[in-house]
């Protein structure tokens, strides 16, 4: 919005300080994901080590500094398709099989199932390290895919997995959309309605969601979900996650820019394998963060607090002058958290943010404390004589997030 | 982005709840009335968003923080506690979707649980300019607004209809009630003047007046 204002070398210089903010937050995290090293633009830590080893030695030095057991962002997808129950236990469990290529080695001599399971798991890994640096647009869907544990790891079991799937969410849309409102609850029908009324206003900056069928699309991806979801149902909010799914999928079907895009020129199978596309990934993102979106959204409220800890570690005197403002950060960071900052940053950089927050996988809320922790110092940089009100807050919201994160869209132009 | 200026000087403090059914178009109001914005293309509110605006009653500066809602039920858990300290409340809904008019009754009991009994509240039929899609007719609302005691206007955010004019009423009111108070040493709650309620339309020549704070 205002970034138009300023010259490119600032904006690189700013970027490369939220840069340095983030890597450097996420070497003190106490609950560590996978940390990458990878921009030019770091400072190298260790020359040696990146000489032996370009592309697992660096993540691995790192995570020898975690002691966590959430730490694990590159499971197999197998791992991370177990409920989220087991997922603890089966990332205990798993950890020490491959944190360590040694031990991996041990494994195979064992079972040749093993080492199957380690080649992939070390693939998984390195795609998770790839992609958190940028996907080009052309692979984004099939990556995305993978890294959400949608499609299978396997290309031999690929067509057949999506295939089934798609036609369970063809199965659950006409047992749960396709009815008159006479067989569904009250509950159920004001939810129906409660999506109604947002599908209209979800990106409406961008023209191609004023669609009908757009808006009917997301009407029944949402609906489905809920229904299927009934912990936590529909929040408003969910509308906009589901956004940068079916920009992608639609991607590998309609070309050009997103604006002359038009979904009348799809045939009807492929709107549906599309979305169920969005379907399933908008589950599998939200599995990750069930208690986000369920009574008085405790999951949201707890990042709320991680962020507002970190920010007093990270620095005390922007905290105090907060807490003297009576700035809470539920009420600026709530929406962040809730729609990822979908609603801060402009619409055709989302896709891109959104391939490091899917890198990180279970990692992910975590992450999201360290991204927005720097964002808001950040806020609080550009801002001169610390004035962070809850005003400076929220209006400046757009237009620096706009600056923080546009240079991000570089790395995959440059390819 | 509008310019107003968020640290002036004021005299009074007054916090107002902006509550009502989704899409009733909350935020419309609030951007008409602190920046003279209006947009189309809203997206929903999510948990609580904020914004404030100073006008002049009698010879004092009166800001008011206007606290604006979700209106998803799911939300009540967390904006209700924003109803604290609460002094106003405009009550918002559509006139053209009859439901949001039957679930005013909800939002003002949850209202009333959570705030002080001398809150001002307003009941605000909004979108009035949808005149062929009407579906709440003005003397059902009115009636409703007699009933419960509460004050009652239609407005148009669109077409800028009368959201100067709830505004000011509701700050005015607890501009009254505030001062009256200061005068009266025994406090008595009963005092607020309610039931009064204000034609659409009545005093169009109040908004050329205010407007000060939009850039």
């Amino acid at each position: 919005m205002k970034n138009s204002d300023n010259s490119s070398s600032s904006l690189d210089s700013r970027f490369n300080q939220t840069l340095k903010n983030v890597q450097g937050l996420l070497k003190g995290r106490s609950i560590p994901g996978k940390i990458l090293l990878t921009r030019r633009t770091d400072p190298p830590e260790d020359p040696n080590l990146h000489e032996r080893t370009p592309s697992f030695g660096r993540s691995f030095s790192e995570n020898d500094a975690g002691t966590s057991d959430q730490m694990d962002t590159s499971m197999g997808s197998e791992a991370r398709s177990t409920s989220k129950l087991n997922s603890n236990s089966t990332t205990t469990k798993l950890k020490p099989s491959y944190s360590n290529i040694e031990i991996a080695s041990k494994d195979v001599q064992k079972s040749p199932m093993g080492l199957e399971l380690q080649i992939l798991q070390e693939l998984q890994k390195r795609l998770r390290e790839l992609a958190w640096s940028g996907v080009p647009p052309y692979m984004r869907p099939t990556i995305w895919r993978l890294l959400l544990g949608y499609a299978p790891p396997n290309s031999d079991r690929r067509e057949g997995v999506l295939r089934r799937k798609r036609l369970e969410y063809l199965d659950c849309v006409a047992q749960f959309y396709d009815i008159p409102d006479t067989e569904r609850s009250d509950d159920e029908v004001n939810m129906l309605r409660q999506i109604s009324v947002d599908c209209p206003r979800t990106v409406p900056d961008v023209t191609f969601f004023q669609q009908e069928q757009v808006q009917k699309s997301l009407e029944r991806i949402l609906y489905t979900w809920a229904i299927r979801h009934p912990a936590s149902g529909y929040v408003q909010g969910i509308n906009d996650l589901a956004t940068p799914f079916l920009v992608v999928f639609l991607s590998e079907y309609l070309e050009g820019d997103i604006d002359n895009w038009s979904i009348s020129d799809l045939p009807a199978d492929k709107i549906s394998d599309i979305e169920a596309d969005c379907y399933w990934c908008l589950s599998k993102l939200l599995d990750g963060m069930q208690d986000h979106y369920t009574f008085a959204q405790p999951g949201i409220q707890r990042l709320v607090f991680k962020l507002k800890e970190l920010v007093r570690r990270i620095d005390e005197p922007v905290s105090r002058h907060m807490e003297e403002q009576g700035l809470e950060f539920l009420q600026f960071a709530f929406r962040w958290f809730n729609c990822l900052l979908i609603r801060e940053i402009p619409f055709h950089l989302v896709t891109r943010l959104w391939d490091t927050y899917l890198a990180e996988g279970d990692a992910l809320p975590d992450f999201l404390v360290y991204i927005y922790t720097s964002f808001l110092l950040t806020v609080r940089i550009t801002v001169t004589s610390f004035a962070l009100t809850l005003y400076t807050v929220t209006c400046l919201n757009f237009s620096i997030a706009a600056i923080i994160f546009f240079p991000l869209a570089m790395p995959v132009l440059c390819e | 982005m509008g310019a107003y200026r968020a640290d002036e000087d004021y005299d009074y403090l007054f916090k107002v709840v902006l509550i009502g059914d989704s899409g009733v178009g909350k935020s419309n109001l609030l951007s008409r009335f602190t920046r003279n914005e209006f947009s189309l293309e809203s997206k929903s509110t999510i948990g609580v968003e904020f914004a404030t605006r100073s006008i002049h009653v009698d010879d004092k500066v009166v800001k008011a923080q206007i606290w604006d809602t979700a209106g998803q039920e799911r939300y009540r858990a967390i904006t209700s506690a924003y109803y604290r300290g609460a002094v106003g409340a405009l009550l918002v809904y559509d006139v053209t979707r009859h439901v949001t008019f039957e679930n005013v009754e909800r939002w003002l009991k949850e209202l009333r649980d959570h705030t002080d009994s001398n809150i001002v509240i307003m009941l605000v039929g909004n979108k009035a300019d949808l005149r062929h899609l009407r579906a709440v007719t003005t003397e059902d609302a009115k009636a409703f607004a007699e009933r419960e005691n509460t004050f009652f206007m239609e407005t148009s955010a669109l077409e800028s209809l009368n959201v100067e004019n709830a505004f000011t009423e509701v700050l005015t009111q607890i501009y009254r009630v505030v001062s009256r108070k200061a005068l009266e040493v025994g406090d008595d709650p009963a005092a607020l003047p309610k039931g009064q309620t204000i034609n659409v339309g009545d005093d169009v020549s109040a908004m050329k007046k205010v407007g000060c704070c939009s850039a």
